[in-house]
């Protein structure tokens, strides 16, 4: 699509280091956005010259309250913002410690309520705009030891179906995006717990009926699409993108 | 913008309504279309657009489609199943032939019409198919069985056509709209004892406020069809304003 549909929006992404959050950056920035990539990770993951880098601990109230004070005194508002900033937990609920859980919930969740919460005042300024949230199909269906991952998704399926009923009425859209197999830095992880990473690789790529996994250039024209003025009528959805993967039943190998 | 340009387009229904809407966003971006009814050519139907008059739930008349794009234009990328029909009545009150006419334009056309053209769409490898689903296909809407039930055919086979021709290069979705202000929905509304008081209740339960518009679902169209969806396969995508991201008891409305 064209360049340059987003000149004139201020876009806030958090987890704006992450694979996601970086590719989700610079297709922002390539559309001409302003783009604040937040991320308590300071050194790795490289972005754009163009876009501000700024520190954001979502689970502090404080670190985010300050944050969008700042962001408010200097732009005057907010157009889109993406709540990208998330872990996951590779164990069972056995393995789970109570710590495990409350820090899974405290990013996943809690931070996206706290991010958005204090955002919000700043799109009412511009007149409405788009909150984009990442839930997963992890959502709906479960990969085997992600259980506290599984359950944060599902929660953020259900916030952003709460928050779109709420700010509607004042033109602030709320969408999901639900990502299958993404290669980032989390999947390698997830292979890495799970043996041989070729074989597992193949594997995966096999069970698509695309035949690949997704990249985070895919995930970002999904996310583009939801900021801007293209999807004005998109709200309170959960935006599955998976390359077909959970449209198929459980592959039985006969 | 220009996202589709040198694509060559196959839209459904395009005479009027939401499949007009995304006749005219094609042409706006780049791609060349042909259109299809069981009526004449509508008089105000842009001049680029080549139409044929068919009924497509007859395989000759699809077959007639399929050798009217590859004349005109030499190719067919994209494939947008959007003709519908709508009967307003129950299940005992529905005869054979109001089944056979429901059945045969929402069903018996769009399985044809991906048979006869996947292998054409799936020549350069990056072949879509989009077909419209419904939010009827999820939850019923009264008085409308055969088209709801028609409608849950349509994201039956979506998933199907997704898992089974991924590998053939080709990608399939549904678009689900909600309630877009067409002749259609009007007639919907006829059907209320008091139509204003129902529509008033209708906007009340959209999240954003109003009513789709079919250029709402031209925009997704436009996204589904371009290359910035191409991890995109298998889904069922809802536009509808929120409406059914809500629960249907709002004490608010009583």
């Amino acid at each position: 699509m064209s360049q340059g549909q987003l000149r004139g929006k201020i876009a806030l992404v958090t987890g704006g280091r992450g694979g996601i959050g970086r590719g989700i950056c610079e297709r922002f920035a390539k559309e001409g956005a302003t783009v604040i990539a937040a991320d308590i990770a300071q050194g790795e993951g490289a972005l754009p010259e163009s876009v501000h880098y700024e520190r954001l601990d979502v689970t502090d109230e404080d670190n985010v309250h300050a944050l969008m004070q700042a962001l408010g005194e200097k732009y005057g508002k907010l157009d889109i913002l993406v709540n990208a900033a998330a872990i996951e937990i590779e164990k069972t609920i056995e393995e789970t410690s109570l710590q495990d859980w409350n820090n899974i919930f405290a990013i996943n969740v809690t931070g996206m309520f706290l991010v958005c919460k204090y955002a919000v005042p700043f799109m009412r300024l511009a007149g409405g705009g788009s909150i984009i949230n990442f839930g997963s199909y992890d959502g709906f269906i479960a990969d085997p030891s992600l259980a506290a991952y599984c359950a944060t998704k599902g929660a953020v399926h259900a916030l952003t179906k709460a928050m779109a009923c709420d700010y509607g009425p004042e033109n602030i859209r709320v969408n999901a995006v639900c990502p299958g197999f993404i290669d980032t830095p989390m999947l390698q992880s997830f292979f890495g717990s799970s043996g041989d990473i070729d074989t597992l690789k193949e594997e995966v790529r096999r069970i698509h009926p695309m035949r690949r996994y997704g990249t985070p250039a895919d995930i970002a024209s999904l996310v583009n699409w939801l900021a801007g003025d293209e999807s004005v009528y998109a709200s309170g959805q959960l935006w599955i993108l998976d390359g077909g993967l959970t449209a198929q039943v459980q592959q039985m190998r006969l | 913008m220009s996202a589709l340009n040198g694509k060559v387009a196959i839209v459904t229904g395009g005479g009027r309504g939401i499949g007009r809407a995304v006749v005219d966003r094609y042409l706006a971006n780049g791609a060349q279309v042909l259109s299809c009814g069981r009526g004449k050519r509508p008089a105000d139907l842009p001049e680029a657009v080549v139409w044929v008059q068919a009924d497509l739930s007859r395989l000759e008349d699809v077959k007639r489609v399929r050798s009217s794009v590859l004349e005109s234009f030499g190719r067919v990328d994209i494939l947008v199943n959007n003709a519908g029909v709508q009967v307003e009545k129950t299940v005992t009150e529905t005869t054979d032939d109001e089944w056979d006419l429901v059945m045969g334009v929402n069903a018996k056309a769009v399985f044809l019409c991906c048979r006869e053209l996947i292998k054409d769409l799936g020549h350069a490898g990056a072949g879509v198919i989009i077909n419209l689903g419904s939010i009827s296909a999820n939850v019923a809407d009264p008085s409308m069985a055969i088209y709801n039930a028609s409608k849950a055919f349509v994201h039956g086979l979506t998933r199907s056509i997704a898992v089974d021709h991924g590998k053939d290069g080709v990608r399939c979705n549904a678009i689900c709209p909600g309630w877009i202000m067409t002749e259609m929905a009007e007639a919907g509304f006829d059907l209320a004892a008091n139509p204003q008081a129902a529509k008033r209740d209708a906007l009340a339960r959209h999240a954003v406020g109003r009513f789709g518009k079919p250029e709402d679902v031209a925009g997704l169209a436009l996204w589904l069809a371009s290359d910035d969806s191409a991890y995109a396969s298998g889904q069922m995508f809802v536009i509808d304003g929120g409406l059914t991201a809500a629960s249907p008891l709002q004490p608010g409305l009583f």
